[in-house]
């Protein structure tokens, strides 16, 4: 076998600690070794064609790049080779970036690493074999997992390109977050305005089944051809019946026991509800923890004043499983809660500021619900505790984000131009009110942004305080906000009415379930991980899984829509082929040794094993042997691991190319 | 209580097995594995406290016809080995007629006397004297006395040396082994039909009896009972250098037994320790 | 000149999803580690198998390390678990014939956890450096050279 061996400089990112014409020099001398060069820029064209003219000229079967980590050009490698007639399985990254130069001074020492690392991957590519890509068919459906706004926009680009859509969202109505604001920044247009009408496209949409109070169960197969089962859960009221009228609501008996998830608790809703008026589908639920029938099996209020006979108080969680090709998560995330006494809780908190104790202490959510024409207040600025007018309101900024010893490491983005918002609403409807607002920096980086909070202090003289906030209490029925103007150099203490918190964006709390049911990584906090931060921001480390909106980090409503629309194009690229072309990194059995004891049956997390009986040419079973369906097997090499006589061995990764590479490492 | 060989006869007779897998003693009074494949050979059958064999290393070892059925004599230790074969695809539970022995221990060497300090350790511990899994059942359990955990307090011992005193005595251990690989084709349990120790694509274990290539494959043999190892015994009483191989059994069993509360061979239905986990076993050991 | 400071070999075998991104990302966050460790990436733990840690002392490995995704994180939804449990056994095992904790190390560290990564591998090596060349194993592989020899 001749390798070609090239040493890239990556410009000075690797050149600076490793000696590379050292490295190139080396290698060449190294059996089997039949070309070894370094150049500055190996991903570039110049570099590729390098490797290109050295394929030909020195008729090579195998090459080994050292360069960046494999995760990164491994591709581009592999692309440059083929074209160049080696097959591209025949080609081995060795990280002398990422793993060498980057995390290393010292100059010969990192060299040396440098050198075994590239002799690693010289003897692993000794064993690897040409292999080909496997072929598999594209189921052209795709799933949505949340009807948020961001759910909404993937679902509908996607079937308005004309490919099915399932919908599922785990609460009874579609429309998220976005459906309890009252206006939007920085174009104060009314949310509701806005949405509702995307809401009752994808009710109408042929192309979309919509699944409301549902949650995604399991998740089976891999890209193109995933099998996933949706739990329906059981409302209690018949689907296909109910018109929607709206009479069980009205003459549930049940009226203040459970509070309004829509209004954030600041009203309560009937044991039978719709979440909204605009709520899609708009078709009630039977919320059974409270429901009077549940407990002591009387009322029935609803069963009897419904005309339809819509209601089914016996009604089972069913599970419906669908093909799909693509699946888009839109998990979306929720505000940080914290109250006086986090019991139990991992998070500090702001018990200091009295949330959850003090009535007039609220979230920015709350605020909105206020604010809003379809609120609890019809949108009349008037605080919860007794409905009064507030004349002096502080709002208080990163309460949990950029405060990694109470809250969050991380900036949650959209409070700075929601605090705007909320500071010019209030002025807006409360001519002689004050308003205050407690910032740490002002980021307010967006089209029209900028103005937009300007606007709020020039215009609608809002106050803006640079400092943080130490303690809110209550005083002669004031709340005084103890703080500090950091610019000023004084302190602070306002006896407000009223105090908004711009409480930290989280992950919805099912975010990192519905990650591992995904098979996909989150982080620390419960974002879901994409697998490359610029270049591919919307896809994840699992082939058809891509990523939409605030379960990946926090945004706003732009940019939910944008990645959204990213999503959905990203799944449509899926479709835009009949076939799919997949890594040949998979595993395969010898049946001449097979003893068929199936323990990588019992590993495998793919069903991707199979049985398969051996006969004579009499017919007489010889034995039963494991065989591994090609296009469920995902390569992870559990069963090649687990098999006592490595009768199964994983393509690309097999026992003879690791052991070469474990032997390699004699000589350093 | 029916009588072995009447139970035998009775089999072959009405074909039910292909053939009996029992003992029988030799011109010298030795007791031996043998197959009886007619009535007649069914006289020879027998069993005492020197049917100390493992006769459930011949199931994976002789052709079973697809539809047929053979019969096996088998102690309870040994119908633990039948459990795991069938709980690992080996055997089908139907394909198997077991004539459970009731036992009252057995020997270390098959010309010993019955006695204390010659019953095997694994007697001491074979709760389940009667056999639990049967087609029928035959002979009589004398009471006898409980041999000396003497391998315990090698146990206790090795445990209490250093990291480097114990490298030691295995040095020294494995440095007798003469890869006869008689540990292997004894054990009801290496039924592969290539041992990773004969594949040299790669090459894991060097096939030569060095020191380097002894400890790979001890190691490896070891490791691949974990979980799986039914206590038989056989191993060491087959190793003719006398490396006191059960001690790494017993030390896997130990593993087994404390970390996941589990003991291969004990009912066909359930779930193999290898091939299965659980979210939360233990991880203390992993950074 | 200085007295020659032994300088141990740790070789890793590390997943492909996690612990070896967890890797690339202390390298683009330029994170400085000892130089020592040689990866060896596969793409799950589910794929190490236990000949890979006797081979990689065969090979002169003064230590090993083992690493991973966390529980609940893996690509392959159980590839770890099963590597758990097989480690469970081998660690017990090694320990018993005399591979202590000290040579055979294992972790969990996840693509974001570069800081983490950088840790635990110079934590590895500076235990493996206090213990000091693995000179029991490097006698009986010397013992198999010669017998081959002779």
């Amino acid at each position: 076998m001749k390798i070609g061996v090239f040493v890239c400089y990556c410009g000075e990112n690797i050149g600076r600690t490793v000696d590379c014409a050292a490295v190139a020099k080396e290698l060449s001398a190294y059996p089997g070794v039949a070309h070894a060069e370094a150049y500055k820029y190996m991903c570039s064209d110049p570099g590729q064609n390098l490797i290109k003219q050295a394929i030909k000229e020195k008729n090579l079967d195998a090459v080994v790049v050292g360069s960046c980590s494999p995760h990164m050009h491994e591709k581009t490698f592999r692309k440059a080779c083929a074209s160049a007639g080696v097959n591209p399985y025949m080609v081995e990254i060795a990280n002398l970036r990422e793993h060498c130069s980057w995390i290393h001074d010292d100059i010969p020492s990192a060299t040396a690493k440098a050198i075994d690392l590239v002799r690693i991957a010289v003897e692993k590519v000794k064993y690897n074999e040409p292999l080909q890509t496997i072929q598999v068919p594209v189921t052209k459906r795709a799933l949505v997992i949340g009807g948020g706004i961001a759910g909404i926009q993937s679902a509908l680009d996607i079937a308005n390109a004309g490919f099915p859509v399932v919908l599922v969202e785990k609460e009874p109505s579609i429309g998220g977050h976005m459906s309890q604001l009252s206006e939007t920044f920085p174009t104060l247009d009314c949310s509701q305005c806005i949405l509702t009408p995307r809401m009752v496209e994808v009710y109408q949409h042929s192309n979309i089944t919509l699944l409301t109070y549902s949650e995604v169960e399991k998740v089976e197969g891999f890209i193109g051809n995933f099998k996933v089962t949706v739990r329906k859960k059981a409302r209690s009221v018949k689907d296909e019946v109910c018109t929607g009228c709206g009479l069980c609501v009205q003459n549930c008996p049940i009226k203040k026991k459970a509070q309004s998830e829509f209004d954030e608790s600041l009203t309560t809703r009937p044991a039978i509800y719709v979440p909204f008026p605009q709520a899609v589908p708009n078709i009630p639920v039977i919320d059974r923890s409270v429901c009077t029938y549940y407990k002591t099996g009387k009322c029935q209020m609803c069963k009897k004043v419904c005309g339809r006979e819509a209601i089914d108080f016996e009604q089972q969680d069913t599970f419906l499983t669908f093909d799909i090709g693509a699946i888009i998560a839109a998990t979306g995330y929720k505000l940080y809660k914290i109250d006086k006494k986090p019991e139990g809780h991992i998070y500090k908190g702001y018990g200091e500021y009295g949330y959850g104790e003090l009535k007039d202490v609220i979230d920015g959510l709350q605020f909105e619900r206020i604010a809003s024409a379809s609120g609890p207040t019809s949108g009349e600025i008037l605080r919860p505790s007794d409905k009064k007018e507030p004349k002096k309101v502080v709002f208080v900024q990163c309460v949990g984000s950029r405060d990694e010893s109470k809250g969050f490491s991380y900036c949650s983005k959209i409070c700075c131009m929601y605090t705007a918002k909320h500071a010019m609403l209030y002025k807006h409807k409360v001519h002689d009110g004050e308003a205050y607002v407690f910032y740490m920096d002002i980021r307010s980086n967006g089209k029209g942004y900028d103005e937009f909070v300007r606007r709020a202090i020039e215009e609608d003289g809002v106050k803006y305080i640079r400092g943080r906030v130490s303690k809110i209490y209550e005083e002669n029925g004031k709340y005084i906000v103890k703080g500090e103007d950091t610019i000023a150099g004084v302190r602070m203490e306002i006896d407000a009415d009223m105090v908004v918190l711009a409480t930290a964006m989280i992950p919805q709390p099912e975010n990192s379930k519905v990650a591992q049911l995904l098979g996909i990584p989150y982080d620390k906090h419960g974002f879901m991980q994409e697998v490359h931060p610029k270049l591919r921001p919307v896809e994840t480390s699992t082939g058809g899984i891509f990523l939409a909106g605030a379960c990946h980090s926090p945004r706003d409503i732009p940019e939910s829509v944008a990645m959204a629309s990213a999503a959905a194009a990203k799944a449509m690229v899926l479709f835009g082929s009949d076939i799919l072309e997949r890594e040949p990194v998979v595993a395969k059995v010898e049946a001449s040794t097979c003893a068929g004891c199936f323990y990588c049956q019992k590993v495998c997390a793919y069903s991707a094993i199979e049985r398969k009986e051996i006969r004579d040419r009499q017919g007489n079973l010889i034995k039963v042997v494991a065989y591994v369906n090609a296009g469920l097997c995902q390569g992870c090499g559990t069963c090649n691991a687990t098999c006592p006589s490595k009768s199964v061995e994983l393509i690309g990764f097999r026992d003879e190319q690791i052991f070469a590479e474990i032997q390699s490492l004699s000589g350093f | 209580m029916p009588d072995l060989i009447e139970i035998a006869k009775g089999l072959l007779e009405s074909k039910e097995v292909s053939f009996i897998i029992g003992y029988t003693k030799d011109r010298f009074g030795r007791v031996k594995p043998y197959i009886a494949k007619s009535v007649e050979d069914a006289n020879n059958l027998m069993f005492d406290h020197h049917s100390i064999h493992n006769l459930a290393v011949y199931l994976t070892r002789l052709k079973i016809p697809e539809n047929g059925r053979v019969g096996i004599v088998a102690k309870s230790c040994d119908i633990k080995a039948i459990i795991a074969l069938i709980q690992e695809n080996q055997i089908k539970r139907e394909q198997v007629y077991i004539i459970g022995m009731n036992c009252s221990g057995v020997v270390t060497h098959s010309t010993d006397e019955w006695k204390k300090e010659n019953i095997q350790i694994k007697c001491k511990y074979c709760a389940d004297k009667a056999p639990m899994l049967y087609d029928a059942v035959a002979g009589t359990a004398e009471p006898f006395e409980q041999p000396d955990d003497t391998q315990e307090v090698l146990m206790q011992k090795l445990e209490t040396m250093s990291s480097a005193e114990r490298w030691d005595f295995w040095a020294k251990e494995f440095e007798k082994c003469i890869k006869c690989y008689a540990c292997r084709q004894v054990c009801p349990m290496c039924y592969c039909e290539q041992c990773l120790a004969e594949k040299n694509q790669p090459q894991w274990i060097t096939t030569s009896p060095t020191p380097a290539g002894n400890f790979s494959w001890n190691i490896i043999k070891a490791f691949h009972m974990a979980g799986r190892c039914v206590g038989c015994h056989e191993c060491e009483r087959a190793c003719p250098m006398g490396i006191p191989l059960t001690l790494l059994t017993r030390k896997m069993g130990m593993v087994a037994g404390k970390e996941f509360n589990y003991r291969h061979g004990m009912a066909i239905d359930q779930p193999t320790l290898v091939g299965s986990y659980n979210f939360n076993d233990n991880e203390d050991f992993i950074k | 000149m200085a007295e020659e400071k032994f300088e141990p070999k740790v070789v890793a075998f590390v997943c492909n999803w996690c612990t070896y991104t967890g890797a690339d990302l202390a390298g683009t966050s330029r994170l400085k580690q000892e130089p020592n460790a040689r990866l060896i990436r596969v793409p799950c733990t589910g794929r190490i198998d236990p000949v890979f840690v006797i081979k990689a002392f065969e090979s002169g490995a003064d230590g090993v390390l083992i690493s991973g995704c966390h529980p609940g994180d893996c690509h392959y939804n159980t590839g770890n678990f099963h590597a758990r449990r097989r480690w469970t056994f081998f660690k017990e095992l090694l320990n018993f014939v005399g591979i202590d904790s000290t040579r055979l190390h294992f972790s969990w560290v996840s693509a974001s956890e570069g800081k983490k990564w950088v840790d635990v591998v110079n934590g590895v090596i500076d235990t493996v450096r206090e213990q000091g060349p693995f000179l029991k194993y490097k006698e009986i592989k010397e013992h198999d050279f010669q017998e081959i020899e002779n």
